[in-house]
This record gives structure tokens, sequence and C-alpha cells, in this order.
């Protein structure tokens, strides 16, 4: 039997992995260690072979509790190549200046984390048996917060120059055609999976609040208990309204190109 | 600020693990930790766009798993268990008791957030930030030591009515509901919840 995880919710309550990752943990308990370690290598996420990095982080502090160090440091290397997959991935040297290192830096965060847990730290790594992929992206997003170019604001928040801009009607009339007129078209799966990842080259500021337009919050709102993209980003609903025309208007643009890449 | 970040990723990661990642969770954790609002939004869009990359991209740089391994054996190998210092460590029994006094809290109720008796996830933001900055320690460093494994605190010496035992952690609701504080006390630090 797997053991359980050991960090706490708040009410008390100890988190559990999820009813897959258990069966994976149960399936590969069965298995010689040997088997186990060669199975772990796949690296490809399509692969048919690919064992989930949940059940990677389990048999890692294991293979520390026990003191098999050879098999630790297999299963080490073979989820830091994972990591490194992921990040080349998210942190592209296309996309970032800087990104190897920035890449490295992650990695070595997570290296410690590693061995903060090693040494005794109650549950350090627990979410990462829970769910590897979005627990390693919340690290990711907090170090890039602190290492990554997104650190400096290219435009500071509340009355600056993005008040000043003056957005054309037919840029806005644009935007909100865009974003509200047809709906069907935006829970297409194949629209929103190209829209996401056009959303993913626009700068920080437009990003959230057409992130948070898409998620169904609205721009702003007189009443103080509904949390608007003006209250949350702490700025002016112009500034908001500004930010989502000209994001409507590059994602317009990136998205015809493809249109016309793909034809 | 090194502080800050570390319960920013904390909380990232407590989000992460959530069963949906929807506009009420979200919301649910902008108005529990609106400090951490940048952050939270642009980790929800960081989940949407996750989705559209792909994981199987080519590695380019070399060496990079083995500068992880050395960093980790760098930190491993540190002795003891250096990277959880007690705050509490440097205080006599005077000081023990003047603390509990600033707090506006019982003794009974420090021993226990001393002795990691409570499960540090239940434990108010605020109240930690308040504890660190009267024991003049980060709220990095109170964080790293509240979420250590619960012990027996050795080299302190004053009179308690609890008899010292590592026993199973409690939450902090239930800490405050039988630490002897008065309900002046009790509502004080029911209103500092996140």
């Amino acid at each position: 039997m797997p053991e359980p995880l050991k960090r706490k919710k708040k009410d008390g309550t100890l988190y559990e992995r999820p009813p897959e990752i258990e069966a994976w943990l149960k399936k590969l308990e069965m298995v010689e260690v040997a088997e186990r370690l060669r199975q772990f290598a796949t690296l490809s996420t399509k692969s048919i072979d690919y064992v989930p990095s949940e059940a990677l982080i389990y048999f890692l502090r294991r293979a520390w509790a026990n003191g098999m160090q050879g098999d630790f440091k297999e299963i080490f290397c073979i989820l830091m190549k994972r990591i490194e997959q992921s990040l080349c991935s998210a942190i592209s040297d296309s996309r970032m200046v800087g990104a190897r290192g920035i890449r490295e830096e992650i990695m070595g965060r997570f290296a410690e984390r590693i061995a903060k847990d090693c040494k005794g730290r109650t549950g350090l790594l627990d979410f990462y048996e829970i769910r590897f992929d979005k627990a390693f992206s919340a690290s990711r997003t907090s170090a890039l917060r602190q290492i990554g170019p997104t650190v400096v604001d290219t435009v500071s928040l509340g009355t600056d120059e993005d008040d000043g801009l003056e957005i054309s009607a037919e840029v806005e009339a644009a935007a909100a055609d865009f974003l509200s007129s047809d709906p069907e078209k935006l829970d297409d799966p194949a629209f929103r999976l190209a829209l996401t990842a056009a959303i993913d080259c626009l700068p920080d500021d437009q990003k959230q609040v057409i992130g948070l337009l898409l998620q169904g919050f609205q721009i702003d709102s007189k009443d103080k208990n509904i949390m608007s993209i003006a209250r949350i980003l702490q700025c002016d609903e112009r500034t908001v309204r500004n930010r989502r025309d000209r994001a409507c208007k590059a994602l317009k643009a990136i998205l015809q190109e493809e249109m016309h890449n793909d034809c | 600020m090194t502080a800050e970040k570390h319960s920013e990723e904390e909380i990232l990661l407590a989000f992460s693990v959530e069963p949906t990642h929807d506009r009420e969770t979200l919301e649910q954790y902008l108005i529990e930790y609106p400090e951490h609002a940048k952050a939270l939004v642009t980790y929800s869009i960081e989940l949407m766009v996750d989705a559209t990359r792909n994981d199987d991209a080519v590695v380019t740089s070399e060496g990079a798993v083995d500068r992880a391994w050395q960093r980790f054996q760098t930190a491993v190998d540190q002795p003891g268990n250096v990277l959880v210092t007690n705050p509490f460590a440097t205080l006599n029994p005077t000081a023990f008791r003047s603390l509990a006094k600033k707090l506006d809290i019982t003794n009974l109720l420090l021993i226990r957030l001393r002795d990691r008796a409570i499960v540090a996830a239940t434990i108010p933001r605020r109240f930690v930030h308040r504890l660190a900055t009267e024991l003049g320690a980060t709220a990095e460093v109170v964080t790293d030591y509240l979420q250590s494994p619960p012990a027996i605190v050795s080299g302190h010496s004053f009179r308690s009515t609890v008899k010292p035992a590592v026993t199973e952690q409690i939450s902090f609701t239930e800490a405050i509901e039988t630490s002897q504080l008065a309900p002046t006390q009790l509502d004080a630090l029911k209103a500092l919840q996140d």
C-alpha cells in the first residue's frame, strides 16, 4: 500500500493523491526495481509507457527514505530531464532573454526543495505527488516573477500612460465583437486552443486582462462585493479597457496570420 | 521580500492541487490572499496556456541535470538541520512570557506554536507575520519552523500545565478554543483567520 501524504489541509484533513495516481503506485510497487526504473526513463508524454511524474516523486522519496542512493540518483536525473524538457517549452530560448539561465535556476531551486524534503521538512513535495505538472507550473510561475524578465512591469499601474492613450472606436468595437458577439466560437475547442496559444504571445498586462475576461470576470463594478478585473489588478477601469482593446487587436492579427498560414 | 516570495509559492502550490481552477476557485483565493493577487492571476493564465504547450520539446542545454544534482548535494550535505532554524531558541522564560503578552495570547498557545503542535497550514498568515515581527525573524524562517515536524523543543524551562510530549497536531481553531484564552483574545484571533 502506498504511504499516505503527510501534508494537511487548512481543515486539518490530509491531502490525498488522485485515485489514478494511487493506482499507478500500487501497480509500480509490484514491479521489480530495475524494471520500474526502466519504465521511468520514458520521456515522451505521448508514449503509452510514460509513467506520471507524480509516481516518480513518490518513488524518489521512498528511495531516499530506504537509503537506496543509486536508485535515488537515477530517479532524480530522470525527473530533472523531464523538468528540463517541460521548461524548454514554457521558457524557450526564442521567447525569453536569458532563458537557459532561468531554466537552470528553476531546476536548481527544485533540487533544493527535494533536499529540504529529504532533510525532514514535512510534506514539502506532497503537492507534486498530487498534480505534478500543475504544482511545478506554480513553482515556475513564482520563480519567474522573481528572476524572469517579467519582474519589471513595463507599464505601471493606476494613472499611467495607459489612461492617456485613446483607443479608437473602431478598435474598441472590434474587441467587443471578438470577445462577446460570438460565444459559440469561444466554445469551439480548436478555436479556444488557438486563442490560448495566441494569448501566450501577449505582454503580461494584456495577458492578465484577457485571461480574466475569459475566466468570466467583469471589467468593473460599483458593487464592492464583486471581484472585478479593475479591482484585482488595482487599476482604473479605463486602463483595463485599453489593455483589453489593444490585446484584442493583437490577438486578431495573430489568429488571422495563423489562419492564413494554415490555408 | 524573500519571505513574501516564499509564501507566494506555497499559495500557488495550494491552488495547484485544487480539484478545479475555475473562476470561483480563483475568486476564493483572491479574496483570501489579496497580497498575492497578481501571482494568482498570472498562474491561472499559465494553467490555461500550459495546455497548448508541447512538453516534448527538444532539450538543447547540456549539463543542466548534472548541475541540478550538484545543487541538490550541496543543499543536502549541509550539516544538521540548518535549513530550519528555531526562532524561539534564544527566548528565556521572561522573554517568552513577554512575547505572549505582546501577541495578546496565553503562554499555552505560544507553547503549542513553539512545539509545532498546530498544523502550520491552519495558522492565519497575518498571525504568522505578527509572530515573525515580534520574534525579529522573517516570515519565511517562522513558516519553515512551523512547518517542520512536531517535536519537544529542549532548552526551555518554564512552568506549564501541559506535559511536554510529541502529540498529534491540531488545527489552529482547535488550539485557540482550548488554550485558556479570554473571549476578547479569542475573538481577535478568530478575526485574523484567512
